[in-house]
C-alpha cells in the first residue's frame, strides 16, 4: 500500500528539462528534498510554504489576543489550543520551508517582522468585538480549510503535503469550534445577533477574498501546472459562497453584497469584487497590519535570550 | 434464565463497545477513540424511570491530556452515537480523573496508522525515535511541544521531514 509515509525513492533524481519534469508531476510524481529539482519549482514552492507559514503564525498571535476575552473557561480552553496548534504548524512549516535552502528560518522570521514579507489579507484587519472573532472562526477558519485541503488533494512536494495532512484535521477540527460559536450567537440574545451581524459585514469580503483574485487562464499559473493547488482561486470561491451564503440566511443573517443573487439554476453568483484595496492591504497598509506586525516582531526580541542561551548550548 | 439474560447483556456491551470504535476523534479524522485508548469503563444498566423500564448506558473515558480542547467534542459525538443504538435509551458519558492516559493505550492499529498517515510516531523503549517516512533512526528531537499539547516535533535529517511524536 502507498501511504504518505513512504516515499517513492530515497535517492536524489534529476531531470534533464522542465518537460521532463512536467512529464513526472503529470504522471503523480511526488517530489523529494533529495531529488533536483527545477529551481523555478523550488523558488515556486518555496514562496507558496513561506507564506503559508507566516500566515500561521500571524494566524496563531490573532487567536492568542482573545484567550483573555473568550467567555467562559472552556472557549479559553478552546483559543489556547487553537494559539497552540497554528503556531506548531507555522513551526513545522518553517522546518520544511528552510530545508529548501532559500531563505533559513531567522531570514524568514526577521523579513516577516520587517514587514517585508506577505501573508493572509484577513490578518491585516482588526477583531472590533468576540463577535469578529466568531466570524473570523467560522467563516475565514473555513475558507483557510478549504484552500488548505484543496493543496492538499494533489501537493507534489512530499514534506509539504505530509505537514498538510495534520494540518488539515486540525483545521477541520477548529471549524466544529467555529460552527459551535456561531449557534450560540444566533441563539441568543438580539444584541448577540447585531454583534454577529455587524461582525458579517466587516469579514464577509475578506473571506471571500482568502482565496486570491483568480487564477491566471490554463495552466499558466506554475502551482496549478506543478499540482501544487488542485483548484483555481475562482473555484474554491465559487463552491464556499455555495456552501456559506444558504448556512448564514438560514441562521437568519444578511450578507453584506448587494449583488449577490440565484441565477436560474439556482446557483449563487457573489458581487464583483474590486481587487485594489486588497492589493493595498497585502502590502502592510491594512488597518491593524503595523500593530500585529509590531506586536510579532516584540515577542521575537523578547525572546533573544533564548535563542542566545540555546546557540551557547551547541 | 439467568445465563440467557447475561449473554444479552454481554450483547448490548458489545453494541455500545462497538458504538464508541465509531467515533473518531477530532484531530485525527480517521482513527478511533477507542484505538486511541480513551474508553476506560462501560456498564449498562436497566432502571426503572417514572413507572418505566430505560436503559442506560455508563461510558468512562479518559482524555490523552487534562487541557484537551476535544474533551466535549468527544463526548457529545459518543453520546450521539451509543444512543443512536436502538436498545439503549441514554448515555452518560463521563471524562474520569484516571488513569493517566499514556501512549501504551494506543492499539497497534491505531500506532501503524498515525505512522503511516500521519507521519506521528512513539518513542521506542530505548527512547530513541525511527523515522515513519524513511525508516532511518537519526530523528532528532526539535521541540518539546507541537500544533497540540500531545505531541512534540522532531526532525528526520536522512529524509528531512519533520516528525511529530506521541508523547
Amino acid at each position: 500500500m502507498h501511504t504518505l509515509a513512504d516515499p517513492p525513492t530515497r535517492r536524489g533524481r534529476s531531470w534533464s528539462d522542465l518537460e521532463q519534469f512536467q512529464a513526472f508531476i503529470d504522471s503523480g510524481g511526488m517530489v523529494e528534498p533529495g531529488d533536483d529539482m527545477p529551481l523555478e519549482y523550488r523558488d515556486e514552492v518555496f514562496r507558496f510554504i513561506e507564506f503559508h507559514a507566516n500566515s500561521e503564525l500571524m494566524g496563531g498571535l490573532t487567536e492568542r489576543d482573545w484567550i483573555p476575552h473568550a467567555p467562559g473557561l472552556r472557549l479559553k480552553q478552546v483559543f489556547l489550543a487553537k494559539t497552540q496548534d497554528e503556531i506548531g504548524h507555522a513551526h513545522l512549516l518553517y522546518m520544511v520551508a528552510a530545508d529548501m535552502g532559500v531563505k533559513t528560518r531567522t531570514e524568514m522570521l526577521e523579513q516577516l517582522f520587517d514587514g517585508r514579507s506577505r501573508f493572509h489579507n484577513v490578518f491585516h484587519y482588526q477583531a472590533v468585538t468576540w463577535a469578529d472573532q466568531v466570524a473570523i472562526s467560522f467563516l475565514v477558519d473555513a475558507a483557510a480549510f478549504a484552500s488548505q485541503r484543496a493543496v492538499f488533494a494533489e501537493c507534489t512536494y512530499g514534506p509539504y503535503k505530509r505537514v498538510l495532512k495534520r494540518i488539515v484535521a486540525e483545521e477541520g477540527f477548529h471549524m466544529r469550534h467555529g460552527e459551535e460559536m456561531l449557534l450560540r450567537l444566533a441563539t441568543g440574545t438580539t444584541t448577540q445577533r447585531e454583534m454577529f451581524q455587524a461582525a458579517l459585514d466587516r469579514w464577509w469580503w475578506p473571506a471571500v477574498q482568502l482565496f486570491g483574485p483568480d487564477s491566471p487562464p490554463g495552466d499558466t499559473d506554475p502551482l496549478i501546472r506543478w499540482k501544487i493547488k488542485s483548484q483555481r482561486n475562482e473555484d474554491l470561491r465559487r463552491a464556499y459562497v455555495q456552501k456559506y451564503v444558504p448556512l448564514l440566511h438560514g441562521y437568519g443573517f444578511k450578507i453584506p453584497d448587494s449583488e449577490l443573487h440565484q441565477d436560474v439554476e439556482g446557483v449563487w453568483r457573489a458581487g464583483t469584487i474590486d481587487w485594489e484595496p486588497l492589493k493595498a492591504t497585502m502590502r502592510q497598509g491594512g488597518p491593524d497590519s503595523k500593530r500585529r506586525i509590531a506586536t510579532a516582531a516584540t515577542n521575537w526580541a523578547d525572546t533573544a535570550w533564548v535563542r542566545n542561551a540555546l546557540e551557547v548550548r551547541e | 434464565m439467568t445465563a440467557t439474560f447475561a449473554e444479552s447483556d454481554l450483547c448490548v456491551e458489545s453494541a455500545v463497545r462497538a458504538a464508541v470504535a465509531a467515533v473518531n476523534d477530532p484531530e485525527y479524522p480517521d482513527v478511533s477513540v477507542l484505538d486511541l485508548g480513551l474508553l476506560e469503563s462501560l456498564q449498562v444498566e436497566s432502571v426503572t424511570e417514572h413507572g418505566a423500564e430505560s436503559v442506560i448506558a455508563h461510558v468512562g473515558l479518559i482524555p490523552t491530556f487534562s487541557g484537551c480542547p476535544a474533551l466535549k467534542m468527544i463526548a457529545d459525538d459518543v453520546q450521539q452515537s451509543v444512543e443512536s443504538l436502538g436498545s439503549i435509551d441514554r448515555c452518560v458519558v463521563s471524562w474520569l480523573a484516571g488513569p493517566v492516559w499514556d501512549s501504551s493505550r494506543l492499539s497497534v492499529d491505531a500506532q501503524s496508522r498515525l505512522a503511516e498517515e500521519y507521519t506521528v510516531v512513539l518513542r521506542r523503549k530505548d527512547g530513541s525515535l525511527l523515522c515513519p517516512v524513511c525508516g532511518s533512526d537519526a530523528v532528532m528531537d526539535q521541540a518539546m511541544v507541537g500544533p497540540t499539547r500531545c505531541r512534540s516535533v522532531a526532525w528526520c535529517p536522512s529524509c528531512r521531514n519533520p516528525v511529530e511524536v506521541m508523547r
